[in-house]
């Protein structure tokens, strides 16, 4: 088998897919790439036995035909050669050489029977959205997933769909994300958690235009299509907590502060909190916000005041700074209001001003002040 | 010029054979071994023991063919670490500055006792004092460097007193094997003498150079710890970095139930620890010890927590993952490392707060009666006696 491609458009479509590659993997054939040529198209394929992604270009090719070309040294090479059409020469026993300007390069392959087969999209329900919708839904919730391989369930995102909208819902116990779009409509009413690393692919890549993407999924497996490329994930089989219950309804307290003010004076005071714990503790009272944060071990100390508006009793109540400023970052617009009740209830924040078609709300838990 | 320093180690004699014969004076005068029956090693012997050849940290089965009618016993298990407090707290009423470095050994810093008494005066006082106060035998050094001390210590031994005077440092050294300085053990000291050090002495007449080159990088400070110079910094402001439990086996296991069983029991009984040390961990580490005593140990950072039920749950999930199915079990471990002080974060779906009250009260339960009283239905174990 034999075929030119363009050395730059080929490494272009492999970085969108070369993330599912695991570095150490234990079978030895899912550090390849599945090159299949089929009538001057090339379709290459990677994955993790999870996750599998798909790309398409247009190349050179007389005949047709497959084979595993190992990713690491392929994606070396080729980010160290200059644009220009490069051929690629596979022999029966799948050994590769790739002729260049420069010279030519000679790799083993493997026999593409043996990569692993893809899942296939049968009984699936589909629905439509726009790729920024999707990105954006990812880059606000995905932060606030878990770690924690013992609750599975919080280690993805969690989608609710219906006729009226799409909503995604992360959680690491300590905080939790939901994140509403009208703007987008499914057939059916369904829920499904999708793990965190095709997300983080997803963003890499897609872009966030309007392009239109059709995504489909069944009771095991997601399946994402942006024009060529493709991506199809094993859903995580596990039931998400029940998050509707811990969300308070009426957290009596509202404070109002600009958020990049706010989110500065929080960086700058968790610079001298306890680097484990972040704690970094709000004094509210009047319309004076009071930040403080001490590492006892190293003697360091840091307090800040800025104004805001609060309609609350005085409050002092303790939260992990990196949670809060990360909540801040999702948050658009100018200014948030945080809704408070008691030191040792959860905190909602929220964009004080949303756009119509989403809806952001996020809750944080407090730190346990000590007696 | 630098002020001289004064350094006083003391180290209670075979304190857990002397703890146990304080419990049960019949023991004495006998050989006298601590320590697991079966399969453990020989955690302290009595100074007859000694004579057999027996020494601590050899397994109990040698210890028993070299002196079968020696007595075991580890009855007095939670006794060890109420003595040791009540020496500590001793020490800590009468000298400036301490550092416990470990449950049976402490420096002091007794500097500037001079101007005030006798610093040999005082700190046979205060051995005295303790003797009196314990019933039990302790030894201990003074000398103007902790290694010298500690040094000292060991030559008083049984139950004396070794004061090693300034300026006399050499003279007490140089005639000692090289095996007896502070960190010298059996390859280092193989080592060294084949190269013809087998006195401090010689090891003080050899040029630096040359015992760096035989000693590696400890060897600047082997040669002057041979010139009587050494640190006398006392680290009193001592960090504990983990806190941890394992268990010997009395045989080998392969049944899971079991080691589950002990894994609740070993992670139960470190969270008490940290509890009391009002400390949260962030890292849990298992070690499983196979019948052929290769280790493996893995670890995971978690959220930060002292909460029995995702302590256990971690280190089931740890030892799950890294347990070769039907490879017998010599030994188990739990380790806690990442340890900060209590901040609890609270979390939105367990009520931490409420299971916290709940191991708080059974911590009380163990202050009050014992720690040995109460415990997870899971881990509890047959009664042997």
């Amino acid at each position: 088998m034999k075929f030119i491609v363009s050395s730059s458009s080929l490494l272009k479509q492999l970085q969108h897919i070369s993330g599912v590659i695991n570095a150490n993997t234990v079978l030895p054939i899912l550090e390849d790439f599945l090159f299949e040529v089929e009538k001057n198209k090339l379709t290459v394929v990677a994955t993790d036995l999870e996750t599998v992604m798909r790309i398409q270009l247009d190349i050179e090719a007389k005949d047709s035909g497959k084979v595993c070309i190992p990713a690491k040294i392929l994606l070396d090479s080729l980010k160290n050669i200059p644009d220009q059409p490069l051929t690629f020469n596979i022999d029966k026993n799948f050994a590769i050489e790739i002729t260049s300007d420069n010279g030519k390069y000679k790799v083993m392959g493997e026999n593409p029977d043996n990569f692993p087969k893809e899942p296939v999209s049968d009984d699936t329900t589909s629905f439509t959205v726009t790729a920024s919708a999707l990105i954006t839904a990812i880059n606000k919730t995905l932060f606030a997933t878990s770690t924690d391989d013992l609750r599975p369930a919080m280690t993805g995102v969690f989608f609710e769909l219906d006729k009226k909208g799409m909503q995604c819902v992360a959680t690491d116990a300590h905080r939790l994300v939901r994140y509403k779009r009208k703007d987008v409509s499914c057939p059916k009413s369904d829920t499904f958690i999708v793990p965190r690393k095709p997300l983080n692919l997803l963003k890499t890549a897609i872009p966030g235009n309007g392009d239109e993407l059709t995504i489909s999924y069944n009771s095991n497996h997601l399946f994402v299509k942006h024009g060529t490329t493709q991506m199809s994930c094993r859903l995580i089989d596990a039931r998400f907590p029940d998050y509707k219950v811990v969300i308070p309804a009426d957290n009596p307290y509202r404070l109002t502060v600009n958020k990049s003010d706010f989110q500065s004076a929080l960086r700058r005071v968790s610079i001298f909190s306890n680097k484990s714990t972040n704690q970094v503790a709000l004094n509210i009272s009047g319309s004076e916000l009071q930040l403080a944060a001490q590492d006892v071990d190293f003697s360091f100390e840091g307090t800040e005041r800025m104004k805001c508006q609060y309609n609350g009793e005085d409050l002092m109540i303790a939260f992990n700074a990196k949670f809060l400023i990360e909540m801040l970052n999702a948050a658009d617009g100018d200014e948030v209001n945080v809704e408070l009740s008691t030191p040792t209830k959860a905190g909602l924040i929220k964009p004080t001003d949303q756009d119509e078609e989403e809806e952001l709300l996020m809750l944080v838990m407090p730190l346990m002040l000590n007696q | 010029m630098f002020q001289k320093r004064y350094i006083a180690h003391f180290d209670l004699d075979s304190f857990f054979v002397s703890v146990e014969i304080l419990n049960n004076p019949s023991l004495k005068g006998k050989p006298v071994l601590v320590g697991g029956y079966e399969r453990g090693v020989v955690a302290a012997c009595s100074y007859e023991a000694r004579k057999f050849g027996i020494h601590s940290a050899m397994p109990m089965k040698k210890a028993l063919q070299l002196c079968p009618h020696a007595i075991v016993t580890n009855s007095s298990r939670g006794e060890y670490s109420k003595y040791s407090r009540i020496v500590t707290e001793i020490i800590h009423e009468k000298v400036p500055a301490f550092e416990k470095a470990s449950i049976d050994e402490f420096y002091c810093d007794m500097t500037g006792m001079d101007k005030f008494f006798g610093v040999s005066h005082y700190t046979r006082e205060l051995r005295e004092y303790i003797i009196k106060e314990t019933g039990l035998p302790i030894s201990c050094g003074l000398g103007s460097a902790k290694f010298i001390a500690k040094m000292a210590t060991n030559e008083a031994k049984p139950n004396g007193f070794l004061e090693i005077p300034h300026g006399r440092e050499t003279d007490f050294l140089w005639p000692l094997g090289i095996e007896k300085i502070n960190g010298v053990g059996k390859q280092t000291e193989q080592h060294l003498k084949t190269f013809g050090l087998y006195k401090i002495e010689d090891i003080a007449r050899t040029p630096k150079e040359l015992i760096e080159k035989y000693a590696g990088k400890w060897g600047e400070s082997l040669w002057n710890k041979a010139h009587g110079r050494g640190s006398a910094e006392i680290e009193t402001g001592w960090e504990q970095k983990s806190m941890s439990h394992e268990n010997t086996f009395d045989k080998d296991y392969t049944d899971i139930a079991f080691l589950h069983k002990e894994i609740v029991r070993l992670t139960e009984k470190t969270a008490y620890g940290l509890r009391e040390d009002e400390k949260l961990t962030g890292c849990v580490t298992i070690k499983i010890k196979y019948s052929d005593f290769e280790v493996s140990s893995r670890q995971e950072t978690i959220d930060y927590t002292a909460l029995d039920d995702q302590l256990i749950a971690k280190a089931k999930d740890l030892f799950n993952k890294s347990y070769q199915k039907g490879r017998p079990v010599r030994l188990i471990g739990v380790r806690f490392s990442q340890l900060i002080p209590f901040t609890m974060q609270m979390s939105l779906f367990d009520n931490n707060i409420s299971k916290l009250n709940l191991y708080k009260a059974v911590d009380n339960i163990k202050n009050q009666f014992g720690s040995e009283l109460v415990s997870k239905a899971s881990s509890l174990r047959k009664k042997t006696k």
